[in-house]
């Protein structure tokens, strides 16, 4: 079926852009605490539970990080990274996870940046190296 | 088309919906929740070079906040006992590190204030209370080891001559982005009392920092996400909830939002009242005699990170084949002997100590008389009995230990142990000289002889209460050996050390007499009968 | 043989209902004074309550039934007798002799139950009443001041004590149902209401037992 683009659907993408454009205007400084509650009770949980073990975040470097969220890529490759933050995501796991279930209507590029300024921060280069527990 | 519509409708409910909270940006779609974004005052725009520029800028508009603090324990380090004992950090003694006295510059890393270096401390200066450490918010303000609480703006060696390079912090970035403050600005150093992470409370670590709902039902970040404050409710910058002054039993009900109130607004009744237990109305029935903490806390230490139980100073000082200090970890990878500190018992999941608990706590202070006897010395002693009125039961962490004493004088050792000079016990692993040097530092007489005494102090369990599906059952007291199998004054009914054994005794003995007696009568029946057949 | 009407239907609900619920109190009680782990102890407390409050219905019940229908006066003890039925249960059932007693709709239980049962009604019942309840509402007599000093000890003292009476009571009780005319003679009787009459004269039916 062809996508016909009606006045209305113009408007609202010009609406989502700027609202996307906003978002990205606040990327230098996420939420590290909602980040961290993201990265240990979603990331870790899942990663302890399904792929041998927690990643501590100052396991890495600064650089590390941000050519890995650069990159995207998540399971060697196989998949998107953004994917295990989106609201897809978080929605299709919140009955048995109470902070997916909390951050659930959270934009992803919001909580994407979140963890991202955890991740840079708790970096072993980073202002304050977060270990696992 | 409908498609588009409903994107539309989406979107446009975004930004109405935004829009009626008074946030232009839908994105973010967040309400400041304070009246100042301190990124536009003009007096935080300076490349600040030390902890106490920050302040005077702090002052600036916050004009009596210096002058709240300055009554604070948090700034004095004092705690006049209503028993007249003067206690507080600066005083008191007690079985982990020992004491703040000659340490100061080590200790003080911990101060609210910058520059406690020794016991010529100014406790009038405005400019060197400390705003960052409470009120930070990036969790980027760090103060190093050993600069008596200054923090470090230009790269820097800690210890010198370590090679380990610490980065400077950047004082404006922090001190624009100040708020209220957060489990992380009190746990930066309430999870790290005692020298390391969980080392002194063991039912405070830096897992309290972001915990789940398991681990504790209020502050899980998931969920209730409460910060220390919202029980310890600040007023004026009193921190109320010391456990120099606790309030072991509040028979007072739930506070109300908007009334005055004078009692402790820490307590689990302020907010839970006398009677919270709505689905099983007997439990309320307990709450006379044992405190919500004894059920609620079924153990501490549960956020998978150990605390110390016992601490062996007197193994201390002893060196690899190496030559160099030695180190023992366990097999999870935890140190449990190093030459500097001595052999240590670390401990998760722990379950409390039970005790009678009045709220009054009485310390074996410098210069009181300690002799080595059967008895450990108690460090502190939670009074209280089943009797006085006052009391309740409460979980405890017992932390045992042996501490340098003097055998002469028969006094608890000051001990010297922090520092870059030829005395300090962890620099040069000799106890005469830090016991001297720290002995002198509190003007008390030392014989010149270190002996070692076993030593017991008290603390109270008091957080990491788990959610209700997680307390204690019944059967954890209500039984022979449960949990508060020791403690005495009080009836338990199933604990067998409680029942008059006379009774017990007479009581199946003449249940049994009777069982015999009718089976010996059937059976004469039966026997009679069959003859007679 | 005669066949007589003797407990009616209130009076042998009322039993039944008393029997289950004394069992089950007996055994979650000494599972609570902590003499065995059956159910768990909560649920052991929470039974016990339970029971506790529905034997307190039944016998508010029961106390209006007898003194509505003038039963209570089954209950009033005689000396007559007394020792012809004592020596029964001790020398006669064993050489064969008869049970010197007879039961009629108006004195339904011989003079040894009379004296168990208002034994029973007027002194075990009474203190496993009142010590339950004490009990229960410890705290709401610490309140109110009214028992200062009664320590909850001295209560499960007293209540244990009664609860052990009312065992050996249960066990002797028991046992006695089975010396009718034949083992499950009272029992029978208890269940349906209708006593047979074992009169040594009666003319015996075939296959019956003697």
């Amino acid at each position: 079926m062809k996508t016909r683009l009606s006045p209305i659907n113009v408007l609202s993408y010009c609406l989502l852009g700027c609202s996307l454009f906003a978002g990205a205007a606040h990327a230098a400084d996420g939420d590290w605490k909602r980040g961290r509650v993201y990265y240990q009770k979603v990331c870790t949980d899942c990663h302890t539970a399904k792929a041998g073990g927690a990643i501590a975040p100052n396991s890495r470097t600064m650089a590390d990080w941000t050519s890995y969220l650069k990159a995207d890529k998540h399971a060697k490759g196989k998949e998107s990274l953004k994917k295990y933050a989106s609201k897809e995501y978080r929605v299709s796991v919140k009955a048995t996870n109470k902070a997916a279930e909390k951050y659930a209507d959270v934009p992803d590029e919001q909580l994407f940046n979140d963890i991202r300024t955890f991740m840079l921060k708790g970096a072993k280069d980073g202002d304050s190296p977060a270990s696992c527990l | 088309m409908r498609a588009g519509l409903c994107t539309m409708t989406v979107m446009t409910t975004l930004l109405v919906g935004a829009a009626a909270h008074g946030a232009p940006d839908p994105e973010s779609a967040k309400l400041l929740k304070s009246t100042s974004d301190h990124a536009k005052f003009k007096v935080l725009e300076q490349d600040f070079k030390t902890g106490p520029e920050v302040t005077k800028a702090c002052l600036s508009c916050h004009t009596e906040a210096a002058k709240q603090l300055h009554l604070t324990q948090h700034w004095t380090w004092e705690f006049l006992n209503p028993d007249g004992q003067r206690l507080g950090k600066k005083h008191v003694i007690n079985n982990f590190c020992t004491s703040v006295a000659s340490n100061y510059a080590s200790c003080t890393t911990c101060h609210i204030g910058y520059g406690w270096k020794d016991d010529k401390f100014d406790f009038t200066s405005q400019v060197n209370v400390d705003c960052l450490i409470c009120h930070d918010s990036t969790g980027n303000y760090r103060k190093q080891p050993g600069l008596a609480g200054n923090v470090v703006t230009q790269p820097m060696e800690i210890p010198p001559g370590s090679g380990i390079r610490v980065k400077p912090i950047d004082l404006k970035k922090i001190a624009q982005a100040v708020a209220k403050t957060s489990r992380d600005n009190c746990g930066a150093c309430h999870f790290f009392g005692g020298g390391g992470d969980g080392v002194k409370h063991g039912d405070m670590d830096s897992s309290l920092a972001s915990p789940d709902k398991a681990l504790d039902v209020h502050m899980d970040a998931t969920g209730n996400n409460f910060a220390c404050a919202t029980c310890h409710m600040t007023e004026g910058h009193q921190v109320p909830g010391s456990r120099y002054a606790p309030t072991a039993q509040d028979k007072g009900g739930a506070h109300l939002r908007g009334k005055e109130y004078t009692t402790n607004p820490t307590t689990c009744q302020s907010c839970h009242g006398q009677a919270p237990h709505k689905a099983n109305a007997k439990l309320n029935d307990h709450t006379g005699k044992v405190a919500c903490q004894t059920c609620h806390i079924p153990s501490y230490a549960r956020g998978g990170i150990a605390t110390k139980m016992s601490w062996d100073w007197s193994t201390a000082g002893k060196m690899g084949p190496d030559g160099k200090p030695l180190i023992r970890k366990d097999a999870k990878g935890h140190v449990i002997y190093t030459a500097a500190k001595g052999d240590f018992v670390l401990g998760e999941n722990v379950v409390p100590d039970y005790m009678w608990f009045n709220g009054k706590v009485k310390y074996t202070l410098f210069g009181d008389k300690v002799d080595k006897g059967e008895q450990p010395t108690l460090i502190n002693h939670f009074e209280g009995s089943a009797s006085d009125g006052k009391s309740l039961i409460w979980p405890v962490k017992v932390m045992r230990g042996k501490q340098a004493y003097d055998p002469v004088n028969k006094t608890l050792a000051v001990l010297h142990m922090a520092g870059n000079d030829d005395t300090a016990f962890w620099t040069n692993f000799n106890w005469e000289r830090a016991v001297a040097v720290g002995m002198a530092s509190v003007g008390a007489p030392f014989s010149g002889k270190v002996d070692f005494l076993a030593t017991e102090s008290t603390w109270p369990i008091t957080h990491m209460v788990a959610p209700a599906k997680d307390a204690l059952r019944c059967r954890d007291c209500h039984a022979s050996g449960g949990r508060l199998e020791k403690v005495p004054g009080i009836y338990i009914p199933g604990r067998a050390s409680d029942h008059a054994g006379w009774l017990d005794a007479a009581g199946w003995a003449i249940a049994v007499l009777a069982m015999l007696g009718v089976l010996v009568h059937g059976a004469g029946r039966v026997i009679v009968s069959r003859r007679n057949k | 043989m005669a066949r007589i009407y003797i407990f009616k239907r209130f009076e042998r609900f009322w039993h039944w209902e008393q029997a289950a619920l004394i069992i089950l109190m007996l055994l979650t009680g000494f599972e609570i004074h902590g003499s065995y782990a059956l159910v768990g102890w909560e649920k052991a407390a929470n039974l016990h309550t339970t029971a506790a409050w529905t034997l307190i219905c039944l016998w508010l019940f029961a106390i209006f039934w007898h003194f509505t229908t003038g039963e209570w006066k089954q209950y009033i003890p005689t000396t007559r007798n007394v020792l012809a039925v004592a020596s029964y249960y001790t020398v006669g059932i064993f050489t064969g002799a008869p049970h010197p007693f007879r039961v009629t709709r108006l004195s339904k239980h011989n003079p040894l139950q009379r004296l168990a049962y208002l034994m029973v009604k007027l002194f075990i019942n009474p203190l496993i009443w009142v010590s339950g309840l004490l009990y229960l509402y410890y705290n709401e007599l610490g309140a109110s001041k009214l028992a200062a000093g009664l320590e909850l000890g001295s209560i499960a003292l007293v209540h244990t004590a009664a609860a052990f009476m009312m065992l050996a009571f249960l066990i002797g009780h028991a046992y006695l149902t089975t010396t009718g005319h034949t083992p499950f003679a009272h029992i029978k009787a208890m269940i349906t209401g209708w006593e047979d009459q074992d009169e040594p004269v009666t003319i015996q039916e075939p296959g019956a037992r003697s």
